[in-house]
Parts: C-alpha cells; structure tokens; sequence
C-alpha cells in the first residue's frame, strides 16, 4: 500500500482497544471510512444496493476478525481488501454481471454532468464498461492505493498480468478520450 | 530497458518511477511523451473514480400504467393516515410496560430449551448492528423484533435462576436503570452506552448481573442501512 505506515508493533489493535471506549473508536473507524468502502465497493459491483450490502457484510467480517488489524493507519487498506473478496465472493456465487453493459451505458450521470465535464463523463462511463478484469485492478490502484505487487497477491496473479491488465484498461480508456495511438499498443497476451 | 517493457510499465503505472525506467526516458522521447499523457490520462481517471458512479436500479418496464401510479399515491396516503393513527392512538406507557407487552408476546421464547446455532444468533444481532461478546451456548432463544420502529435482538439467556429474555435496544437511551415488576415479570434496563438492554425474567429473578455482564459484553456495530 502506497504511503502506509510499516511499523509492526507486537500487539494488535484490538489487544490494545479493550472496552466500550476502544470499541467505540473502532466503530468510529470503521464508520469513517465507509463513504470510501461504498465508493469502492459501486465502482466494482456497478449496483448500489450491492455495494451496500458488501460494505455491510465487509464491515460484519472485519469486526468479527478485528484483532488482526495491526494500526489504526492500516485499516482503510485491510477495509478495502476484505470489500473486494466480499465482491469477488459474491461474484462467484452468484456468476453474474450486476449490471449489464448496456444499462451501464444508459446511466445517467449526475456528477460529471453537473461538473460540464464531457470528457470526464466519457471516462466514468468508460471505466464502467470495463470488464472486471481490468476494472477491479484499475480501481483497486487508483481509487485504493495498492502497489501492482500487492493487487497481484490479492487477485492471484502474476505482477506481469496485472502490469498487462492495467496497462490495457488505460489502453482502453485512452481510446475512449480520443488519444489513443500507436505506441501504447497492446501487449502480448498476459501470463496467468 | 526497450521501449516495449518501458511502455508497458507508463500504461500500467504512469506515476511508476524506478531508475530503470527513468534512464530509458532520458534517451527516448517517444516514451517521455506518453508517460507526460499517461500521467494527464490518470489524473482524469483519479478524477472521475473520486465521486461514486451514479448508479439507479434497473427498470423493469419503460412505463408504469397511470392506475398504478394513483394506486401508488392512494397507498401512500393511506399508510400515513393509518401511521398517524397508530401514533396518536399507541398507549403513552412506560417503556418497561411495551418490553413486558413484548416479551408475553412471544410466550414460546420462555419454553427453549436448546443452544440456538450461532447463524440464528448471528442475524439477529446483526440485523440490528449489534455486536455480542457473551457465551452463546447460553443462549437458547434469539430472534430479531421489531420494537419502537427498529429491530431488536431478542434474545433468552438461560441462567442459574433459570431463563432470563433480553432485549438489546440500540436506539432507546436510558439515563438510569430502571428495575420494574409487571404482569408477573420482573427485570432492570439498563444504559448501554447509547442505547440501553432490557433483562427480564418471569417472577421476581435478580437480573442485574446479568444485565451488567450484558452490559460489558454489548457494542454496536455499524447499523445496517436497509436491515432484512
């Protein structure tokens, strides 16, 4: 993770938070940081109803294992972590695209359109067209901070296959901006 | 390091500056220049993900009939008439007096004899958001209830004085503990940090080491926003 602290105290956080006052910060914490876990979570399941119900369960899990968060500081990566297998859990379960490209395409978009911003409406639209396979390590890195090393431990994958799959989902969005061009095309086929 | 690996690294991480790369821009315009684009193209990226996209449900169907949109808004106003009533009509009693009304409600709860599973006890706590540190063999009655406009875990605790129903009340505060005898049941509620816990027991059992147990073993998790 991108400008995390890296101190490795011996105790974790939950030794340390005991009684109402600790839990109360925790949930505090926790609840801080949820505008940023729905975010996430809209941007991967492209349906609020969802997000929402993947933030709420993310939130039920982490609570339960708490005592593995180390830091206060850690605790927006190791959120966003839990948010994305909650996804990917329910992807698999339920083997489904939450919402299909088409009527990703017909949603209206408030913000970029209030901001006048048609390229930036492009490139929301964009990003929501994405397969999840570029999608989720594009949002993952940008909207998460997470290294390529460690979205490709979390997705499983090789550094190169996330390098190419990363790599591609810029290629595409600068297609959609108008700018694509030669040289940034394409690389081979990615390794597993 | 060739442009083929250098492009590769801008397109994947354009703010990526490892000194391998940064001497392969220095000879190489071609990729200094996409990586100034790569890095404008992220920036707009890092923009448009910062607000949330506009997500809405999926319509079923392009246009609903004008009946139902009148059936919709008579529905409505006769929800409000009825919840206007129910209000002005609901008995100003004690908040003791509704928790008795409650649990004789559910006369059942008493008769459980068995450890309910820990999924059963699971959601009815977190139906409710609420977070529960208590032995759960113990518990052999838990159900989630709809009590004063939220639900609340319902919960029976089998003690040594015998079962004891506990109501975990997350959005009634209490400034006190409030002991009661009623309708024979007698039983405390207690302040919960902002909430507050209902332990009762059927004749005249002492709860309130149980609802001080309860009390240290209670904490509220974020509340679920559509709880079902």
């Amino acid at each position: 993770m991108r400008n995390s602290s890296s101190s490795s105290p011996v105790s974790s956080l939950g030794d340390r938070l005991r009684g109402a006052d600790a839990r109360a910060s925790l949930t505090a914490l926790f609840e801080s940081l949820r505008p940023d876990l729905v975010r996430f979570a809209q941007w991967l399941a492209r349906d609020r109803a969802v997000a929402e119900d993947i933030v709420q369960e993310a939130l039920l899990r982490a609570w339960r294992s708490r005592d593995a968060l180390k830091e206060p500081a850690a605790a927006r990566a190791w959120l966003l972590t839990i948010v994305r297998r909650e996804h990917a859990r329910l992807y698999e379960r339920k083997r489904l695209e939450l919402v299909s490209l088409d009527e990703a395409a017909e949603i209206p978009d408030s913000a970029a359109r209030a901001s006048g911003d048609a390229e930036l409406l492009t490139l929301r639209e964009g990003i929501m067209k994405l397969p999840l396979e570029y999608r989720e390590p594009l949002v993952m890195q940008v909207l998460g901070g997470f290294s390529t090393e460690e979205i490709a431990r979390e997705l499983e994958l090789t550094g190169t296959a996330v390098l190419t799959r990363l790599f591609r989902a810029r290629h595409k969005l600068r297609a959609l901006c108008g700018t694509d061009a030669a040289p940034g095309a394409a690389p081979r086929e990615e390794p597993a | 390091m060739i442009c083929e690996d250098a492009r590769l690294l801008i397109g994947a991480d354009p703010e990526s500056a490892s000194p391998e790369l940064e001497e392969h821009l220095h000879g190489c315009a071609g990729c200094a220049a996409l990586r100034e684009e790569m890095r404008r193209l992220n920036a707009d990226i890092r923009r448009a993900l910062e607000q949330p996209p506009d997500l809405h449900l999926p319509r079923r169907s392009t246009a609903a009939p004008r009946w139902r949109e009148w059936a919709l808004a008579a529905s409505v106003v006769l929800a409000t008439v009825a919840g206007i009533a129910v209000w002005l009509l609901r008995p100003t009693d004690t908040l003791a007096h509704e928790v008795v009304t409650h649990v004789r409600g559910e006369p059942d709860s008493w008769l459980s004899a068995h450890s309910v599973s820990v999924g059963a006890l699971d959601h009815s706590l977190r139906r409710s958001g609420v977070g529960l540190d208590f032995a759960s063999d113990r518990i052999v009655y838990a159900q989630s209830c709809w009590f004063r406009g939220h639900y609340v875990p319902h919960l029976v605790v089998q003690t040594a004085q015998g079962p004891a129903t506990v109501l975990i009340l997350r959005h009634v505060q209490v400034k006190a503990p409030d002991y009661f005898h009623e309708s024979g049941m007698s039983g405390v509620i207690v302040p919960a940090g902002d909430g507050s816990i209902a332990v009762l027991a059927r004749g005249r059992g002492q709860m309130g080491d149980l609802a001080g147990e309860l009390r240290q073993e209670v904490h509220w998790l974020p509340e679920p926003k559509d709880p079902s």
